[in-house]
């Protein structure tokens, strides 16, 4: 607009700036590192491990997993899982289907979803031999008691655990119903037959 | 439009005529629209905010109708400013300081006009829909969807010419202030369309819209006003000292870590959040202490010798006193996030007062320091175009106004904080008893309003003798 | 630093961390909320949670988005830990993700000039919503809401009151003859706000620790057997 007049501001005296290269001092150096130390140690605590279910005042998954009731099914399930994965999967495989000449399946299996659970208590306390039918099939194996190696309460929570897997939907058992089945002191292996005269509850 | 000829190498830093004027040598009217928008709408949003603040002594004011009603006017302040002030004034402001660092004339500077006749359009009828009710309902983003490709279009035009101005730069090394402007340029569209996408067109579910509202506001906020006020400062100081910057690496640092650390954070302590999130935006502001420190001290290294002269030019000294403001509004920001702090800070009066000293402390004073030395420029005319008592008054009044509003907002706040983490004071007995320092913010609201009309009786002032000017200089021609 | 590519290039990254760091992990982890149960204590078994807004809810959050009341509440309750919010009786728990699961627009709010109304559907009834949109001074004198008197028609009584006429405090009733009626927004917004509750305590909240007794252990047989799974029922 007014490029032909002369510009009298005082731009032309005034150059523009540059920037001297002169080095971050030492203590801002510092000063950054401090703070970025503070800052992880600040996740460490307060990010709760970065997870979704972590809200303030907890810290971690753990706390809130404590801080919750614990429900009762759902510790019985995980300590049978504990019990099944060391004892149970040689045979009965981890996928719950059993392997031909080893084990019949649980998944799926009429006698495992069977309500109450005694029969597969007395099963698992006292083992089984001779022929028995799972989902159709006959089998003809022998299973080893373990009455001597678990308690009540870890065989109570195997059965429930076998109860919940692989699409099994029958409840957990309570670990009276394994004590009861044990105070019987049943001699020997189980047989299919004496089982089925056991009434289903 | 006219591209720049050629990259001839230049040999001095003294630059003819055309191309000291040169970013608006050609034509000014681009940045020009830009400027005097940005500073009406200024005026409107702190007018706006003087209602509002109003409106705390006699709630019934104005709330006959919906459209004036506080809910409507606080969103319509918040789309003014920074819609309507705040991206205008920094693209302006960036333009025109690519165009002198980078000596380089405006490309596209009709492309410029046009987006700013767009842009202040699209934010009229924003600000008239949400008086309407169509605000959307997120701090900081209240603009119906439908003005986001108005935006969007104008910000375009204005963007690339920008672009193509940085790219024909003569001068091969770049100053500082060109960092920030280009941080700036992109920042805003980055953040803008995440959060048009995610929070209008294809709404996140659940609290993933406020969270990412939240860092919205926060980025818009640290990290572009915050890169075009500094960009400002970086020039402005030292040019007007005759001095050069203190450290170039300093700068780098600012620059980097103000990048990366000011563009986590925005979540209060308290969200509905994971915590994670909520520790990264304490950590990633905490941090921002980092690049507060490395600004703060290079420039007092710079001016360190000189400290007299600041208050000489009226540049300087908005740009100075606006950057100290920077500083304060940051620290506060950090002390407010530390959560032993914000459990009772959090939504009180000490956030707003952080973000009125961040908006009007720093950005707008910045930003009037910044136009009263381009403006004449782009007219061709000299500092002694403004008229120098309106110019005094208009500093007094708005670093006074902002001052009041800013000590008496962060007393309520800490007050209202203290009383409300007893839970047996009653909330409506707590905000009788913060009522006082609420009331006298309304002093600090009417000065800046004042001084804001002051600026623009003598920016119409300045217009009106560049209209003279050029009428007398047609007339002389044959 | 003086190439612009690189520039820029510097610039998309620290944009990138930024983003990633906020808008895409947390979508990663939050996007995919759906209702979940709440946590069971004592007795209760655990429901659905949250429950959709009624339409007339969703109506409501419309009035309340148009007219900014954003600015003034939130409605998020923090934890014990950060403030004072749960024991002003705000809420029952501190607010999560969850609770936001059916919100349009998620209207958090970020500053306190009145109440948290994040559970005020629990602690209002419908008559007091109204009051207090017609003008909170009836109710909490030096209140500085405003009054929202254009969400309300005073007319003329008909044959029959209106069953929905707000009742005020006997000074400031309407004149004789007269009645003051909501208008549809404010049946909306009272709606929505009478949908505001955040019920439950969920996994990430749960309840806090039942008071322990004095009661000296005895031998006495151990707890019933385990409960049955708990089916989430609908409301």
């Amino acid at each position: 607009m007014n490029a032909d007049e002369p510009n009298k501001t005082a731009d032309q005296s005034s150059p523009e700036p540059v920037a001297e290269r002169w080095t971050v001092p030492i203590w801002l150096i510092v000063a950054f590192g401090l703070l970025f130390y503070w800052g992880q140690l600040f996740l460490a605590e307060n990010a709760g491990g970065f997870s979704r279910d972590v809200y303030g005042p907890y810290h971690s998954y753990e706390a809130v997993n404590m801080a919750n009731p614990q429900d009762p099914a759902a510790r019985l399930r995980a300590l049978g899982r504990q019990v099944f994965d060391k004892s149970c999967t040689v045979c009965h495989q981890p996928n719950g289907l059993g392997k031909e000449g080893t084990a019949p399946p649980l998944a799926g299996s009429e006698w495992v979803q069977a309500p109450g659970g005694d029969r597969i208590a007395r099963i698992a306390l006292n083992g089984l031999t001779g022929p028995i039918s799972v989902k159709g099939q006959e089998w003809n194996l022998t299973m080893v008691p373990w009455r001597d190696n678990f308690t009540d309460d870890q065989i109570a929570a195997v059965l429930s655990y076998i109860r919940s897997q692989w699409g099994n939907k029958a409840g957990p058992i309570d670990p009276k119903v394994v004590a009861a089945a044990r105070a019987e002191k049943h001699p020997g292996p189980e047989t299919s037959d004496e089982l089925l005269k056991i009434p289903v509850q | 439009m006219s591209a720049i000829a050629s990259r001839t190498p230049t040999i001095s830093r003294n630059l003819p005529q055309a191309q000291q004027a040169g970013a608006g040598a050609s034509c000014p009217v681009g940045m020009l629209a830009l400027f005097a928008g940005a500073v009406v709408w200024l005026f409107i949003a702190s007018l706006l905010g003087l209602l509002n603040s109003l409106k705390f002594h006699a709630p019934g004011f104005l709330a006959g109708e919906a459209y004036l009603s506080y809910g409507r006017v606080h969103a319509a302040q918040n789309a003014a400013f920074l819609y309507g002030f705040g991206v205008p004034a920094a693209l302006g402001l960036g333009l025109w300081l690519l165009c002198r660092l980078g000596r380089a004339v405006l490309a596209g500077p009709a492309m410029v006009f046009i987006g700013a006749i767009l842009w202040n359009i699209a934010v009229a009828l924003g600000a008239a829909a949400i008086l309407c009710g169509g605000s959307t309902g997120f701090d900081s983003f209240e603009m119906p969807a439908w003005c986001a490709p108005l935006l969007f279009l104008a910000y375009l035009f204005i963007g690339v010419c920008a672009l193509l101005t940085f790219h024909q730069r003569q001068e091969g090394r770049l100053y500082p202030s060109q960092w920030f402007v280009v941080g700036s340029l992109f920042w805003f569209p980055w953040i803008f369309s995440t959060a048009v996408l995610v929070l209008l067109c294809v709404p996140a579910r659940g609290v993933l819209q406020a969270s990412i509202a939240w860092w919205y506001a926060h980025n818009l906020d640290t990290v572009f006003l915050g890169f075009a006020g500094l960009a400002s400062a970086f020039y402005f100081i030292p040019k007007l000292l005759s001095r050069s910057l203190h450290s170039h690496y300093q700068a780098a640092l600012a620059f980097w870590t103000l990048a990366l650390f000011g563009s986590w954070g925005g979540m209060p302590d308290g969200a509905p959040l994971p915590s994670w999130i909520i520790s990264l935006a304490v950590v990633g502001t905490v941090l921002t202490a980092v690049p507060i420190l490395a600004v703060a001290t290079n420039f007092y290294q710079t001016v360190r010798q000189d400290l007299g002269a600041l208050d000489a030019d009226p540049t300087l000294r908005f740009t100075y006193v606006g950057l100290i403001f920077w500083v304060i509004a940051g620290a506060q920001q950090i002390v407010g996030v530390l959560p032993s702090v914000s459990s009772i800070t959090d939504f009180t009066w000490f956030g707003v007062a952080q973000k009125e000293l961040f908006h009007y402390g720093f950005f707008a004073l910045t930003v009037f320091g910044a136009l009263y030395y381009i403006v004449p420029r782009l007219l061709g005319l000299e500092n002694s175009a403004w008229h120098p008592r309106l110019l005094k008054l208009h500093f007094y009044l708005t670093f006074l106004g902002v001052l009041i509003s800013y000590l008496s907002l962060l007393v309520a706040g800490v007050g209202q904080g203290i009383l409300l983490a007893n839970a047996a004071n009653s909330f409506p007995d707590v905000m009788r008893r913060t009522m006082m320092p609420l009331r006298v913010s309304t002093v600090g609201d009417l000065f800046v309003v004042a001084g804001t009309v002051l600026f623009l009786l003598n920016f119409a002032g300045v217009l009106v003798q560049s209209c003279r000017q050029c009428c007398m200089a047609r007339k002389e021609r044959p | 630093m003086n190439s612009g590519p690189l520039l820029f290039l510097g610039l998309l990254a620290t944009m990138a961390c930024s983003w990633t760091g906020f808008v895409l992990a947390p979508q990663l982890q939050l996007g995919g909320l759906t209702q979940t149960n709440t946590v069971a204590v004592g007795d209760a078994s655990p429901q659905t949670y949250p429950v959709a807004q009624p339409g007339l809810a969703h109506a409501g959050a419309e009035i309340y988005r148009a007219n900014g009341c954003a600015a003034c509440h939130t409605e998020m309750v923090r934890s014990l830990d950060l403030g004072s919010d749960l024991h002003r009786g705000w809420g029952i728990r501190r607010s999560l993700a969850e609770d936001y699961l059916f919100e349009q627009p998620v209207m958090l709010g970020s500053q306190r000039v009145g109440p948290d109304l994040a559970n005020v559907g629990r602690l209002s009834d419908t008559n007091g919503l109204f009051v207090r949109l017609y003008d909170s001074r009836l109710i909490t004198p030096g209140s500085v809401m405003p009054p929202y008197r254009f969400l309300f028609e005073t007319r003329k009584i008909g044959l029959f009151p209106a069953r929905d006429a707000i009742v005020l405090p006997f000074e400031d009733a309407a004149p004789p003859g007269y009645e003051i009626v909501p208008r549809p927004q404010a049946r909306a917004l009272a709606a929505y706000l009478l949908s505001l509750r955040q019920d439950g305590y969920l996994f990430e909240a749960p309840p806090p620790p039942q008071p322990k007794t004095n009661a000296v252990p005895t031998n006495a047989a151990p707890a019933k057997a385990v409960p049955a799974a708990a089916k989430p029922t609908v409301k």
